[in-house]
Parts: structure tokens; C-alpha cells; sequence
């Protein structure tokens, strides 16, 4: 058995801030480096190793502090260089080459680079250098789940403990633990999974459920293609997820706490693993926390590889070891969970939001959002935007300020078509609602879903129709077969989608599919099902004119499905550089060196090779 | 307990469902995958009914739903109807050929099916689940499950081969609604077709007929002990033979009724 | 001369996982996944021995395996091609890279290769959607990925294969 070294939490903070100190005044040049997945993925291994070697060369010690996504993300890989009393430099899209640049400059020469860096970060300011901050991307945030993404080492204990972590805790367990519901209650904190089910009313009835043992879950089977907003969290805060885990777990009376990730987050896993050791070890975890009576401990187990799992009886069969088939929930999980144990099941954001409600109080997180909706909520905005990264909003920003004064706008000069939330249970918003303020029922009213924070936008270029028909692919695969509706209607709705798709659609078909989503809507055993209508409803509803197109022209107006458009060359762009002959599978092409080609239209098989080949825009989609 | 069932007063006990409230009091509602020996499902959709509770209504499956105290049900509503419709359409184009789901559809006045097929059921499978679970939950043995998912999914043994935890009971084939499963006997064995356990067959002690496959004798034996070992090792012809008052050459049991003497009963 | 096969000793690898969750058939399916770590796919000798130590029925066992798509009963490739397939890598051109490595390598999705050297396994979301179009193969991330860098990507592993070094 391990030795605690303390049980004393203002011990900890004490040596947690001492900790701190050394680390950001000591005499060594610190080196802040993004190792979430988005960073790992840009490659900031290899930067990293470049950085190395630089100072290496240089004789320059420094001490390297891996830190998770600070949300812009398609900017990584990002470096931060901090000298001893300087400023903390942010530096983007960090190269090999930049890094070594950047080493050079800033550390052996003791010039910070204007012209790579991003912002600062913290107090003192460089100057030339904006405040990363105030930066259009981050300026209009509330940045309170993601206060310390990128700023702290997820896998050092103490940079949370010093950030005031598991003060909360602490608080908790000197409260009764109906007065800690309360709390959460006062606060109008909903699920943030998607659902929006009020939080402190689940605690409430899984405190007054009866059996023992009685179970809380982290759902981390973030499954929504698009959103890896809980994915930023657990890499990278991974105990303020812990944390809140436990304050619910007093809250309610429960033991025994399990963490649900997806089999796709690896580097999730592993934080999270490194974070309950240390607690462990703190004595923050396990039996009589900070010397009190309550006892608590988390395990981890990994999904396989199905998003039903995201849905809280699947989740529930697969932690029994079977497979995630849901069950109808006219009795709730909170009474009959968990091997038929009262559970409480919540998201990571909603977990990683209860230590704040308990250190700041209820009332200060319900001053922050809507009348029905509080607080903040953490969207990964993706796709045709120019800023695509995670970003933290109150309750009730426009989607036109996400988008356009977080998110920069469309790119190429392209014109805003819809905003897609809610994953494949949600619909897509067309540019009349750009001025709807964020909360869960005005979404829910436009006929999508908040979701777990998804927001993809979508320009002129992006097909409507095949948009729904992705998403029902994507839930046919999904689907774990279980009932009828959805095993049966998801798939004919799909056969519809690809028929129309392909230019085979029927007059009526339109009608037959929404039909078949007011079944689904009505008689699906779980969410997946009853939700697998938004995609396809809410882009009939706003987008009927395309529907329509395809089924009575057999023409895609966005140019996106194969076949229902024509690839044509500009005879005036033109360069007769033959790159498309070349690449043409059919032979479709013709033409002399340096004269403009052209396209055999009846050989054409419309697999796009030569619009990939084209240099010099030369190919028009009509 | 007393709920009202489209209109009418039912009265309930705790723990009971709304089908099982709505049958006890002689109120009809289609079912498909449910069945009293196992756990209610919830798979097929048919047994779906409309519950208002707190003024707001929705379908649920009666199967799976508490029964409850001034609970409201309807049966037969329009959201009822268009519901069951739209199920029983769905299944027709997953299994066409099988004459139960015609008669059902039918009796709720579908004509043409609306659906093509494309999704595929073997043998007019709708994935009840029922052999699955008598096979789990009543008979022990679990021999078969849902493999795969979604479209994939199918009732298989694990590996697709024969299994051994298979005893051949036929319970699977006896519980099936569509009739897909079959048990198939020949001079030496029983298999469950189509899941290809086959398992040796017992014998009649008296005639050498196939009566039941070797491991689920050995479990019959099991559990009844060994006096009991010529009832199970006979056929049922040897059976009535060995128990007949009267047994004439020509096989006819039991003669004349007038000399039949009744071992029991009150009058003759 | 016989040649000895050397037959991998699942019993001592399938005793330490099961034991690794403490015996709970709870967490059948992170046992499940560490064999195919240490085996590239679950053995059927594993699975039965699983099976038999936890007292869950090996159909249930079976259908854990066939249920979740990251569990492999075949032998896969000696290396994984993991596609992102999510809707923003869907959105920036992956269904044209899929279509692209299907075609290049003669394989279907969740497929492997005649000689072994791939399995295509394409997911539903990676979460690095601001890099899309995102792919792995094995550890290894390739972010913004373009249609006409896949054949050069490919490429690289089979000179790896042909050099020897694995």
C-alpha cells in the first residue's frame, strides 16, 4: 500500500503553489509545448525534437512542460517559450525549422518573434505581441471548463491543486450533502451531453433512490463526429473531471465512480489514469478523502468502438460486459442503473462544471447564460470556418458571433450556408437563424439539437441532401439492430437518400421520408433512433429546393453528388498542361500541349481525378 | 392498483406491465417478441400504446411499461394506429414471404406494402430475440445470441458452428413466432437447424425411435432423478402404451369406453 | 528436417489480463482489447479461456467480440490504416481518400490485404477535426491530408516491408 503523503489539503496547496513559484521564477527558461491530440497530430513531436536539439546545441537548459489544447487548434502545433520574469510567448503552426527559428531567436538571442508568434499568455505583456486573449478568437469566450486548457501540465497534480483544485472538494465534504445538491440545483446546470436533463435534479433523485451500491459514470464516449470537446477536457484537465466526479459522488451517496471513454482517446485514457494515481496518492482518492468519512474510487474502462455506447443504458450494458444494446428507460437509470444499482450518469463538461459551482457558488454560474439555460458551454467549431478549434461561450451568444467574430468567418470567400449541431442527432441551421441566440430550446425549436457541442458549418459547396444522407450512413452503422423502427427505417431512408442521391429519386420520395421520420421520431426504442429524424427534417424543411432539384432534374446545385453535375473546362484558363489527360481513367480528355482541352461529356464517369489534378482552376463544376 | 385502458377501468398489481394489466382484463394488444417466460424486450414495436402522464402523451411498448396508479393508455389511437402501421410495414419488407406478419398486417387493413426490401432476414427472421432469451434466461444453456449489429445482426453460435453448450431441447424453435427455426431429427441425431447444433439423438428404450437429443435427457435426468429414467427413455407411443388400460393389437388404446376403468375423476 | 512452429502461448497472456481487471467480468471488453494488443486480433483460445475463467457464456463473449467494431477476431495487417470518416473530415475529402486507398490497395473497409501488409479500418471520428482530413496508420497521425499525397504515404510501408525493417 502506497504511503499518502498527506491528507492535509491546505499542505498540499501550500507545497502545490511553492511547486508553482519554482516553476515560473525559477532561473530556467520554460518551454510550454500543445501534446494534445490535436497537437500530436500537427506534429509536435517532431517540433519538439527540433526545440531540443536547438538547445541542446546551445548549452541552453530549459525545463519543458507539456501542456493540452488551449482550443485554437488549427494552429498547432503551438510552443510557448517563457523566460525566467518574461513573458510566456505563444507560437503557432510550429514547424521543426520554426522551432529551432524560434529557439535561436528568442532564447540564444533573447528576441522574441513578432512575426511567428501568436500572443502572450498571463501578466506580462512582450511588446509587438497581442494578449492571446483578447485575440477575435478568444476575447468574446468564458473561458471556465477551459480555464486551464494549455496552461497546466495535465499530468502534475500540483498545477491544479495550485489553481485552487479540489478546494471545492474540500468544501463539499464540510456541507451536508443535500445542501451540495442544492447547490448544483440553484445553479441550472444541464447535462451537457446533449440531453439537458437539470443536473441537481438527477443527484437529487439518485440521492433519494433506493439500494446500495449506488454508482456516478463519466460518460466520455464523446461519439458525435466533429465535437472532441470532452476529448480537450480529459487530456487536459483531467481532475477537474475527478473532482466533480467526487463532489457527486458524496452528493448522492455513492462508492464507487466509473469513467466510460471511447476507444479513440487513447491519450485520454492515459491522462486520466496518471491523474487517479496521483490522487490516489494525495489521498484525494480512495478511502476517508482529506481524513473525512467518505470513501470513493474510479475505474476506467474503454468503449469498443460503437457510438450507441454514448446513450446511457448501452454505456451501462457495456460496463456489464455485454453489448450496447439501450433498453427503454420508463424506469430511469438513477433508480435501476448500473447492474440494476441507482446510478447517476453525466458528461464530462457537466462533471468538469461542478467544482467551480461549488467554490463560486450556484448563483454565480447562473448569473452567466439564459433564463432556462446557465453557464457556458464548450463547442468544437469545425469545418468551413477559418478559426476551427474548441471554443467556451455563454448561454445565449448568437451562432453569428461564433461564427463570424470567433470563428472568422468562411474562408475562400465562400457564402455561409448552414451550422450543424448536435452531431448526427441534430439538424442544420440555415443563415436566417444566424441571430438565434444558443440555448438548449431555442435549438430544439429550429429542429436540431444543442447536442454535445458540434458546430460544423457549411458553405455553398456543401450538398444538403447528401449531408443527411452521411449522417444516415453513418447511424445505419451505428445502429445496434435492436428494434425494428430504427434497424428498418433508418435503412430505408437511406436507400432513399442514395437513390436520390444518384439521380434516381421519385417524385413522392420526399414524402415517404418524412413519413418515416415521424415513425422513427414517435416509436424508436432509444435517442438514436427517435433523434435520426433532425437530419433528415430539418434539412427537408430548409432546404426543400435541393431536394427537389435532385429528385426533378437530377442536378446537385452545390456540385457535390457524383454524377448530377458536369465537370467543363475553361477553355479560357485553360493552360494545356495536360495534367488532367493524364489522370483521366476513361480517356475522356483531349487535347494538344498548351491548347485547352476538353471533355468527352458522354465518357465521363464523374470521378473528379482531373478537378484533383487541375493547377490552375481551370475545371468548373456546372 | 387501477389504470384506465382506453376508457375502462383496469385494476393492476405492482410490478405488473400495461400488457400484462391489458391481457389479464381481456383487452387485446399485437405482440411479437414478447412472451411470459422471458424478460419483456421491447424489440419488435408492435405491442406500442399511447400513455398520458402528467397531461403529456407518448408511445411507448406496453411490453416494458410499469402499470400504475391513474396511469391513462389507449390503445387504439391515431398515433396508435399510424405507429403499429408503419412497424408492421417495415417488418413486411424485411421478411415479405411470412404468413404471420401477412395475417397481422391484414388484420390491420395494410394492403400493398409500401417498403421494398433492403434489408434481408434470413428464414423470415425478425430478431425477436425470443430463442435467444428462452435459450439464456429459461433453459441455462445459452447457446445462441445477437451477433454483430445493426443490419448485420443475426442469431448465431458463437463462431457460426455447432455449439456444445446446445442441449437440442427445441425450446428456441418452440418459442419462435415466425416459425424460422427448426428442429430436425434423423436416425441419429436432432439439429437445430439453422444453427447447425446437432446432437446426438436418445432413443426409445421400447421401439429404437429418436425421442429427444442425448444432452437434453442427460439434463432431464438431472433434474428428475433416476426412477424417472424409463419415462424419459420412451417415445410418446411407447408411452401411451406402456400407461394404457387396454392396449389391442391393432394399437388402439384403451377399447370400449364402458370397460375403461378411470384412475381418476368423479364420475365414469 | 521439422520445422517448429512456435504456437504463441495465449494461457500465460489471457491469465494476466483477466487477472489485470481483478476477475470482473465487467470489464470483459478492455480484457478483450489488451488480447488483441498483445495479439494483433483476440484468439478464439483466449476468448474461450476468458469465457471459461469469468463463467460468462462464450455466446455472450462472442457477441461482445462481433458487436464492437474494434474487436478483431481475424489476424489483421501488420499495419493499421485508421481513416477518419467523421463529418468534417467527411466535408474536406476523406470519402474520396477512402475510395482512393480502397482502390490502391485492392481492400474494403475493415479489410486487410492478400499479403497482410494493411487492414483498413475506418472510424467515425478521431477528434482532431480542426486538422481534417485526419488518418493514423499505426501510431502515426497525418493531418490535412490530401488526396495526392496517399499513394506516396502508402508507398512508404511497402519499401519498409521490402527493407526488412518492421
Amino acid at each position: 500500500m502506497t504511503t499518502k503523503l498527506a491528507v492535509n489539503l491546505p499542505e498540499l496547496q501550500e507545497r502545490a503553489r511553492r511547486q508553482w513559484d519554482d516553476l515560473k521564477h525559477g532561473d530556467q527558461p520554460i518551454l510550454w509545448v500543445g501534446v494534445g491530440t490535436c497537437g500530436l497530430a500537427a506534429g509536435a513531436a517532431k517540433a519538439l525534437t527540433a526545440a531540443r536539439e536547438e538547445l541542446a546545441a546551445h548549452g541552453i537548459e530549459a525545463r519543458i512542460v507539456p501542456v493540452g489544447c488551449i482550443g485554437a487548434c488549427y494552429l498547432e502545433p503551438m510552443l510557448d517559450i517563457e523566460e525566467p520574469g518574461g513573458p510566456r510567448v505563444c507560437y503557432a503552426e510550429v514547424t521543426p525549422e520554426k522551432a529551432r527559428l524560434i529557439v535561436q531567436s528568442h532564447l540564444v538571442e533573447g528576441q522574441p518573434r513578432p512575426d511567428l508568434a501568436l500572443g502572450t499568455v498571463g501578466e506580462v505583456e512582450a511588446p509587438g505581441i497581442p494578449r492571446l486573449f483578447d485575440l477575435p478568437m478568444f476575447a468574446p469566450q468564458v473561458r471556465i471548463v477551459t480555464r486551464n486548457l494549455g496552461l497546466i501540465n495535465p499530468e502534475e497534480i500540483g498545477h491544479y491543486i495550485a489553481d485552487g483544485g479540489y478546494g471545492a472538494l474540500q468544501r463539499a465534504l464540510g456541507m451536508d450533502p443535500v445542501a451540495v445538491i442544492k447547490e448544483v440545483e440553484k445553479s441550472g446546470l444541464r447535462g451537457r451531453g446533449g440531453g439537458g436533463f437539470p443536473t441537481g435534479r438527477k443527484w437529487r433523485s439518485g440521492r433519494e433512490a433506493h439500494g446500495e451500491p449506488k454508482y456516478v459514470i463519466c460518460n466520455g464516449d464523446e461519439g458525435d463526429p466533429g465535437a472532441f470537446m470532452d476529448r480537450s477536457v480529459m487530456e487536459a484537465n483531467p481532475h477537474a473531471v475527478i473532482e466533480g466526479m467526487m463532489i457527486g459522488a458524496y452528493a448522492i451517496g455513492s462508492h464507487q465512480g466509473f469513467i466510460y471513454v471511447r476507444n479513440e482517446y487513447p491519450l485520454a485514457v492515459v491522462r486520466l489514469t496518471k491523474a487517479l494515481e496521483d490522487a490516489r496518492k494525495h489521498g484525494l482518492l480512495g478511502d476517508n478523502i482529506l481524513g473525512t468519512e467518505f470513501s470513493f474510487d474510479v475505474r476506467i474502462s474503454r468503449g469498443g468502438g460503437a457510438f450507441v455506447c454514448g446513450e446511457s443504458t448501452a454505456l451501462m450494458a457495456s460496463l456489464e460486459g455485454r453489448p450496447g444494446e439501450p433498453r427503454a428507460k420508463y424506469v430511469h437509470t438513477v433508480e435501476v442503473g448500473l447492474h440494476g444499482q441507482p446510478t447517476v450518469l453525466n458528461n464530462v463538461e457537466t462533471w468538469a462544471n461542478v467544482p467551480l459551482i461549488i467554490a463560486r457558488g450556484g448563483a454565480w454560474f447562473a448569473s452567466i447564460g439564459t433564463e432556462k439555460s446557465k453557464g457556458t458551454k464548450v463547442f468544437s467549431l469545425v469545418g468551413k470556418v477559418r478559426n476551427t478549434g474548441l471554443v467556451e461561450v455563454p448561454m445565449g451568444m448568437t451562432l453569428r458571433e461564433i461564427v463570424f467574430d470567433i470563428g472568422g468567418g468562411i474562408p475562400d470567400d465562400k457564402a455561409f450556408k448552414a451550422v450543424q449541431t448536435g452531431g448526427p442527432s441534430g439538424g442544420c441551421i440555415p443563415a436566417q437563424f444566424l441571430d438565434t441566440p444558443v440555448d438548449f430550446d431555442r435549438l430544439t425549436e429550429l429542429g436540431s439539437m444543442m447536442g454535445s457541442g458540434g458546430l460544423i458549418v457549411m458553405d455553398e459547396d456543401t450538398c444538403m441532401v447528401n449531408v443527411a444522407r452521411y449522417f444516415l450512413e453513418f447511424l445505419q452503422k451505428e445502429s445496434c439492430g435492436k428494434c425494428t423502427v430504427c434497424r428498418e427505417g433508418v435503412s430505408q431512408m437511406l436507400f432513399l437518400l442514395n437513390r436520390i442521391c444518384a439521380g434516381e429519386g421519385r417524385e413522392g420520395d420526399v414524402e415517404v421520408l418524412l413519413d418515416l421520420c415521424e415513425l422513427l421520431e414517435n416509436a424508436a426504442l432509444c435517442g438514436l433512433g427517435t433523434t435520426a429524424c433532425n437530419p433528415v427534417r430539418s434539412t427537408i424543411n430548409y432546404f426543400r429546393g435541393e431536394y427537389d432539384e435532385h429528385i426533378r432534374e437530377k442536378h446537385c446545385p452545390a456540385h457535390e453528388c457524383r454524377g448530377l453535375f458536369r465537370y467543363e473546362i475553361v477553355a479560357e484558363k485553360c493552360r494545356g498542361c495536360m495534367a488532367c489527360l493524364k489522370e483521366c481513367p476513361q480517356g475522356a480528355i483531349s487535347g494538344e500541349r498548351r491548347k485547352p482541352h476538353t471533355i468527352d461529356q458522354e465518357k465521363c464517369v464523374h470521378c473528379g481525378l482531373c478537378f484533383a489534378a487541375c493547377r490552375f482552376d481551370s475545371i468548373a463544376k456546372v | 392498483m387501477a389504470l384506465t385502458i382506453d376508457g375502462k377501468q383496469v385494476e393492476a398489481t405492482p410490478g405488473q406491465t400495461v400488457l400484462e394489466a391489458a391481457r389479464a382484463a381481456g383487452i387485446d394488444i399485437p405482440t411479437l417478441c414478447y412472451h411470459p417466460a422471458v424478460t419483456p424486450y421491447g424489440a419488435c414495436r408492435v405491442c406500442l400504446v399511447e400513455v398520458s402522464v402528467r397531461g403529456r402523451r407518448r408511445l411507448v411498448t406496453s411490453c416494458c411499461y410499469p402499470a400504475s396508479d391513474g396511469l391513462e393508455v389507449f390503445t387504439d389511437s391515431e398515433k396508435v394506429r399510424r405507429a403499429r402501421k408503419g412497424v408492421v410495414e417495415l417488418l413486411l419488407a424485411r421478411a415479405p414471404e411470412s404468413a404471420r406478419l401477412r395475417a397481422l398486417a391484414t388484420s390491420m387493413g395494410i394492403g400493398e406494402p409500401r417498403f421494398p426490401s433492403v434489408t434481408h432476414g434470413e428464414r423470415d427472421c425478425i430478431l425477436c430475440g425470443l430463442c435467444v432469451a428462452v435459450c439464456r434466461e429459461v433453459m441455462g444453456a445459452a447457446a445462441i445470441a445477437f451477433v454483430d449489429r445493426g443490419v448485420e445482426r443475426v442469431v448465431a453460435t458463437p463462431f457460426r458452428e455447432g455449439s456444445e453448450a446446445c442441449i437440442a431441447c427445441g425450446a428456441c424453435a418452440a418459442i419462435c413466432p415466425m416459425g424460422s427455426i427448426e428442429v430436425r431429427e434423423s436416425e441419429t441425431e436432432v439439429e437445430i437447424a439453422p444453427f447447425k447444433n446437432r446432437r446426438p439423438a436418445l432413443r426409445c428404450q421400447k421401439c429404437g425411435k429418436v425421442i429427444a437429443a442425448a444432452p437434453f435427457g442427460e439434463r432431464l435426468q438431472e433434474r428428475l432423478g433416476e426412477k424417472l429414467t424409463l419415462a424419459v427413455m420412451t417415445c410418446p407411443e411407447c408411452k401411451r402404451k406402456a400407461t394404457a388400460v387396454v392396449v389391442k393389437k391393432t394399437g388402439a388404446v384403451g377399447g370400449a369406453w364402458s370397460h375403461a376403468r378411470p384412475r381418476q375423476g368423479k364420475h365414469v | 528436417m521439422e520445422i517448429e512452429i512456435a504456437r504463441p502461448d495465449y494461457d500465460a497472456a489471457t491469465k494476466v489480463v483477466i487477472e489485470r481487471y481483478g476477475r470482473d467480468p465487467g470489464f470483459l471488453i478492455p480484457m478483450l482489447q489488451d488480447l488483441q494488443n498483445d495479439f494483433g486480433y483476440v484468439p478464439r483460445e483466449a476468448m474461450e479461456m476468458v469465457a471459461e475463467v469469468l463463467h460468462i457464456p462464450l455466446s455472450q463473449c462472442y457477441a461482445v467480440a462481433t458487436f464492437y467494431t474494434s474487436i478483431s477476431l481475424v489476424p489483421r495487417g501488420r499495419h493499421l490504416i485508421t481513416l477518419c470518416l467523421g463529418t468534417v473530415c467527411y466535408l474536406k475529402g476523406a470519402r474520396e481518400i477512402g475510395e482512393s486507398i480502397q482502390r490502391l490497395l485492392n481492400v474494403a473497409f475493415g479489410g486487410t490485404t492478400d499479403d497482410r501488409l494493411f487492414t483498413f479500418q475506418p472510424v467515425n471520428c478521431l477528434g482532431a477535426c480542426a486538422l481534417a482530413p485526419v488518418m493514423m496508420i499505426d501510431d502515426e497521425y497525418f493531418d490535412k491530408v490530401k488526396l495526392r499525397q496517399i499513394p506516396d504515404i502508402l508507398a512508404k510501408y511497402s519499401a519498409q516491408e521490402k527493407r526488412g525493417d518492421y
